[in-house]
């Protein structure tokens, strides 16, 4: 999975591209956490060109929202796939996480 | 005419996840399985795997877990062979998954989706093999 990190406003945004799954899912962790400590309090997540996510992706957004959340911070999710959010909507994630349609809806809401 | 039986091995490594991957996209283009079908099988399959390499062994050896995928009139038959830890998931208890963000827990996650994803799950042990065999419809496509 190709991660590409860019920062709009002072918001961190994260472009994901292929498979987050139990593979992968650490190198995203560290990525998104870094951002947390360096004291990033907006993120987006962009999920546009993300195929594929398993339980051990669901668990690093889950993980990730919950500390920048104490930071007083705030993560949105942004351009899911249909496959993609139907696995968020099986777990129950989309009744609490703040998924939006757009990259602009997602930008618009900080 | 297209096989109705396909099988595979994966090693006992997180990397495998894209075998597994290659596998299903095969099977399913020469069995001609929606996209939203592979894509949910594979979640599936993808779950147990992770299940077994995160708790299945207590060693550092390489297993070997095997696949086996069956076309039957009205679905597709799972089975999946592991040499590690008893573990049966049909017993095990689901989270609760109509929590908040702070009472989620995660822990159980993979068959919560599994259960949902699948219509029928049956577990055996037998010669000291976890044996677990899945079926879902391909008529109707929950979720």
């Amino acid at each position: 999975m190709e991660i590409i990190e860019e920062k709009q406003g002072g918001i961190n945004i994260f472009k994901l591209n292929g498979r987050l799954d139990s593979n992968t899912s650490q190198g995203f962790e560290k990525k998104l956490f870094q951002a947390i400590s360096d004291g990033s309090k907006t993120m987006v997540v962009d999920f546009k060109d993300l195929d594929y996510i398993s339980s051990a992706g669901l668990r690093v957004i889950l993980k990730a929202t919950k500390a920048i959340k104490r930071e007083d911070g705030r993560i949105m999710l942004c351009s899911m796939q249909d496959y993609v959010k139907e696995v968020f909507e099986i777990a129950g994630f989309d009744s609490f996480l703040p998924i939006v349609a757009t990259m602009d809806d997602a930008l618009d809401s900080f | 005419m297209a096989p109705k039986e396909y099988s595979f091995e994966l090693k006992s490594d997180l990397s495998e996840l894209d075998t597994l991957c290659q596998h299903l996209e095969t099977f399913g283009q020469k069995i001609g399985l929606s996209k939203k079908f592979i894509f949910e099988v594979n979640l599936v399959l993808d779950e147990l795997f992770t299940n077994i390499i995160s708790y299945g062994f207590d060693d550092d050896c390489e297993h070997i877990i095997k696949v086996t995928m069956t076309l039957e009139n009205k679905g597709l038959c799972l089975s999946i062979e592991d040499d590690g830890k008893p573990f049966n998931p049909v017993e095990f208890k689901t989270p609760d998954v109509s929590c908040s963000i702070e009472e989620c827990k995660i822990g159980g996650l993979g068959i919560h989706i599994i259960r949902k994803l699948m219509d029928d799950i049956c577990y055996e042990r037998s010669e000291n093999k976890n044996i677990l065999k899945l079926k879902k419809g391909t008529a109707k496509s929950k979720c």
